[in-house]
């Protein structure tokens, strides 16, 4: 396809570009212009090439810069494409070449384009190597020498270092061991490192503080061995292992569960004797004394202590009755515990509320519903004794029991709450079956069994 | 920018690969075997193929398929791996020993007047072809399946692992198995026409008439190609240990030899390749010494440093043409997987095409050779003058 450029070329005009050959810039970098304006509305305007959704990603409604680091595309986002065909070929030539990196100067051929002639080979400067300390005779003798290792050895470490660019593993894979002893990996870099280190200083000018890596081979060689263990752990290790972490952590869960019933108990218990405490300080104290003390005394209750009533804080007219009315956190089991006992005593569901009457009627569902949860403690822990029992009972049949047999009979003799805690002595035991019995979540409490039994003591009395 | 014109040659025990550098695929891959024939009816093979030991003949080579398969008289047919490179190289297995490869780099510098030379270890250049540095390449070829560990671009000599089970192990199996079902391998060449039969029953052909005298040698190597060309499209590797109830019930694959006779192929299918990877059970092997494919991955990683080997095992290359079989990779995953820790990250590179995994060694060559950097690793003329045949050991590690 014949271009703007190949008629004029045909037909001998002077074209307008026709100043000489053109440079790798001028296809590359055709589009500067247009590019220095694109940076300057860069961050507002999404760069050509960049999808949508990329570039939704990076900059929000709100036109804010990303938080990026600014990159350095000169071009923009396009992927750069070489635009050919518009001007004459530039012309290659066979040209020998040498490469810096050779050390025999050896002239290879190859094209290239003849305005790169004479320029060095573009590769060699890729030629990187690493610095190997050479160590003269003297120093040797002096410095370096070692009981375990040769001047050989020494010098063919050193060979293979530098031929190898300090890679170890392959030193140490290319080591003659024919001729010289077998080195483990640790072996070699502690000799090269210390070697390093005594070179350093030693030629280093007097008065500085030269940095001198210091390599550790026994602390590797442990790591190694560390390694090793780990990597040929057969599956049944591998599952033992993860058992025994989940064990553990189901310890742990159990111990945090009876931390927390055994706390919430303490705090039932609490409640209920500060609030006996309360009464009766009330009854001793003057009214005129009333207001004070039972403030202070009521912010102490924590809020477990029965059923905390709303303060009416509205001003207007308000009905009493609303005091009356029980909050919506007490759950259906109490509100019928306390319909139930109420009826047994007969008192009526729902007084006039009249000041005194309102004020003790709350008092009283507030008793009410502190002794049932006091009520269901309570036989909570009759159960768990009951069960703990059985189970000791049983281990002493099969005469597993008898180690923990003491702490066991210790636990389950104290029938309070501090069985709690004698529990968890029992768990600690190593014994998994034990751990078991103790883990076991009882049952859900039942409330008509424990609303029966008191039933039947009340039967009773 | 390509920079020096370059030919690499990959030689394997099974065919050669050789082309020139920056191309993608190999120009020239034809088998490794040559064709002698003597003018005197003597019989005997000349051994040695440098240089006329004062025999009076005139040896002619015939290599390459389209000269190698025809029928000649007293050809005989001998692998020139032994007897001396006929055909120059700037490949080799890393199991050749120092003195070839010095010998190797005389006959070139030598003999062929070249200006450059370098030898590479095969397994680094298919690791190379895969993009990668570092990493297991498990060769599975013609004669041996090996594993060897390479590191930043250089083989652990200590680390390499060798096994005979690999293609002609597969190619005996089959021999042995069509001798049980009492079938005959007739090559090609000698069949002049031949009748449609029934499955299972015996052929039915007709003998060409007038064909010359051939040896024994070549005779094998024609039915050798037979019986390769149904390993390469019956075979197959089961993805778990073999079972013969699972066997039993393999789709089975149709297969027609030149000379007519056919059959469906099903459990052997998956019988013959399970002694590449559980060679306890497979026949004609003696005593149980050898190790299955996925014991020679492993057992490699494992004599290298603690250290290397996620990285190994994060890079596992499969190359070689036995690889190629139906169902070798996953079979080779399944089995690494449950060798190494579950923590070990385990990566198989294989390439699905056939020509990538045939020629990964020769298309690492072809990449090595093109690059820039490399131009300085050549050993020229006036280097080998300089240090002798010994530079090959320092130059080329």
């Amino acid at each position: 396809m014949a271009t703007g450029a190949d008629v004029r070329d045909i037909l001998e005009l002077s074209g307008v570009d026709n100043d000489g050959p053109i440079s790798k810039k001028d296809l590359i970098n055709s589009d500067k212009k247009k590019s220095k304006k694109a940076t300057e509305t860069l961050t507002f305007k999404r760069p050509e090439g960049m999808h949508r959704e990329v570039y939704a990603l990076l900059y929000s409604d709100k036109k804010d810069a990303p938080p990026l680091l600014p990159s350095d595309t000169t071009q923009g986002y396009r992927t750069v494409k070489a635009k050919l065909g518009c001007k004459k070929v530039r012309p290659w030539k066979w040209m020998p070449f040498t490469n810096p990196a050779r050390k025999d100067g050896a002239i290879f051929h190859h094209w290239r384009r003849v305005a790169e002639e004479g320029k060095d080979y573009p590769f060699a400067r890729f030629n990187k190597t690493v610095q190997v300390p050479v160590y003269s005779e003297q120093e040797y003798q002096t410095h370096l020498h070692d009981d375990g290792w040769t001047k050989a050895e020494t010098d063919h470490l050193f060979d293979l270092c530098k031929r190898f660019d300090l890679r170890f593993v392959v030193v140490h894979d290319r080591y003659d061991y024919q001729q010289f002893r077998k080195r483990s990996i640790e072996d070699l870099k502690e000799r090269y490192y210390s070697i390093c280190g005594k070179l350093t200083k030693v030629r280093a000018p007097s008065g500085t503080e030269p940095k001198i890596y210091i390599f550790d081979a026994g602390h590797e060689k442990r790591r190694k061995e560390q390694l090793d263990k780990l990597f040929n752990r057969t599956p049944e290790q591998v599952a033992e292992e993860e058992y025994l972490i989940q064990e553990l952590r189901k310890i742990e869960n159990r111990k945090r569960e009876r931390e927390k019933k055994a706390q919430d108990l303490q705090k039932l218990i609490k409640a209920a004797d500060t609030t006996t405490e309360l009464r009766r300080a009330e009854k001793r104290v003057s009214k005129k004394k009333l207001p004070q003390k039972r403030e202070t005394e009521k912010l102490a209750l924590p809020e477990m202590a029965g059923i905390k009533f709303p303060d009416f804080k509205s001003s207007g007219v308000t009905l009493r009755s609303q005091r009356m009315k029980l909050p919506s956190s007490v759950g259906q089991k109490k509100i019928k515990a306390i319909e139930q006992i109420l009826v047994e005593q007969g008192v009526d569901l729902n007084p006039m509320p009249t000041e005194d009457i309102v004020q003790m009627f709350n008092e009283l569902r507030s008793d009410l519903v502190l002794l049932y949860e006091l009520k269901q403690a309570h036989s909570n822990c009759e159960y768990e004794q009951q069960m703990l029992r059985h189970r000791y009972e049983a281990l002493l049949k099969t005469g597993s029991g008898a180690g923990c047999g003491g702490t066991t009979a210790g636990g389950l003799a104290r029938a309070d709450t501090q069985s709690w805690l004698g529990a968890e002595d029992i768990k600690m035991e190593p014994k998994e079956q034990i751990i078991d019995v103790v883990g076991a979540p009882l049952t859900p409490n039942s409330f008509t069994k424990s609303i029966k039994t008191i039933k039947k003591n009340k039967k009773n009395e | 920018q390509i920079q020096v014109g370059a030919l690499v040659f990959d030689i394997g025990s099974y065919s050669v690969r050789a082309g020139y550098a920056g191309e993608d695929c190999p120009k020239a891959d034809f088998p490794t075997v040559i064709g002698v024939t003597l003018d005197r009816e003597d019989g005997s093979t000349p051994m040695e193929t440098d240089g006329d030991k004062g025999k009076q003949s005139s040896t002619t080579y015939y290599i390459d398929t389209n000269q190698l398969r025809v029928p000649r008289e007293s050809m005989e047919v001998m692998s020139p791996l032994k007897n001396g490179m006929k055909i120059t190289d700037a490949e080799l297995f890393p199991w050749n020993t120092r003195a070839k490869r010095e010998k190797l780099t005389e006959l070139m510098f030598e003999h062929y007047n070249i200006p450059a030379f370098f030898l590479c270890k095969s397994a680094v250049l298919s690791a190379f072809a895969n993009g990668r540095s570092t990493g297991l390449v498990l060769d599975s070829g013609a004669t041996h399946t090996t594993a060897i560990p390479v590191h930043d671009g250089y083989v652990l000599q200590q680390g390499i692992v060798k096994s005979p089970l690999a293609g002609d192990f597969m190619s005996m199996q089959c021999r042995e198995l069509f001798q049980e079902l009492s079938v005959e391998i007739i090559p090609p060449y000698m069949i002049a026409s031949k009748d449609a039969v029934r499955e299972g029953s015996p052929a039915s052909w007709k003998k060409k008439e007038k064909l010359p005298q051939v040896t024994r040698s070549w005779h094998n190597y024609m039915c050798n190609c037979v019986i390769q060309d149904f390993q390469a499209s019956v075979l197959q590797v089961s993805d778990s240990p073999y079972d013969e109830q699972v066997a039993a019930q393999m789709p089975t694959v149709h297969y027609e030899l030149p000379n007519g006779y056919n059959c469906d192929f099903g459990a052997e299918r998956l019988k013959i390749p399970e002694g590449l990877f559980d060679p306890s059970n497979a026949k004609g092997l003696s005593g149980n010494t050898m190790l299955g494919v996925g014991h020679v991955v492993t057992t490699s990683v494992g004599m290298c440093d603690i250290d290397i080997r996620p990285g190994l095992y994060g890079s596992v290359v499969v190359t070689g043409g036995n690889t190629l079989i139906q169902g070798f990779t996953d079979r080779l995953n399944r089995e690494l997987s449950q060798k190494t820790p579950p923590s070990m990250r385990l990566k198989l590179i294989a390439n699905n095409t056939t020509v990538e995994r045939r020629f990964s060694a020769w298309i690492g060559g072809s990449i090595l050779a093109s690059l820039g950097t490399f131009q300085q690793m050549w050993i020229s003329k006036q280097e080998y003058e300089e240090g002798g045949k010994q530079c090959v050991d320092r130059k080329c590690p």
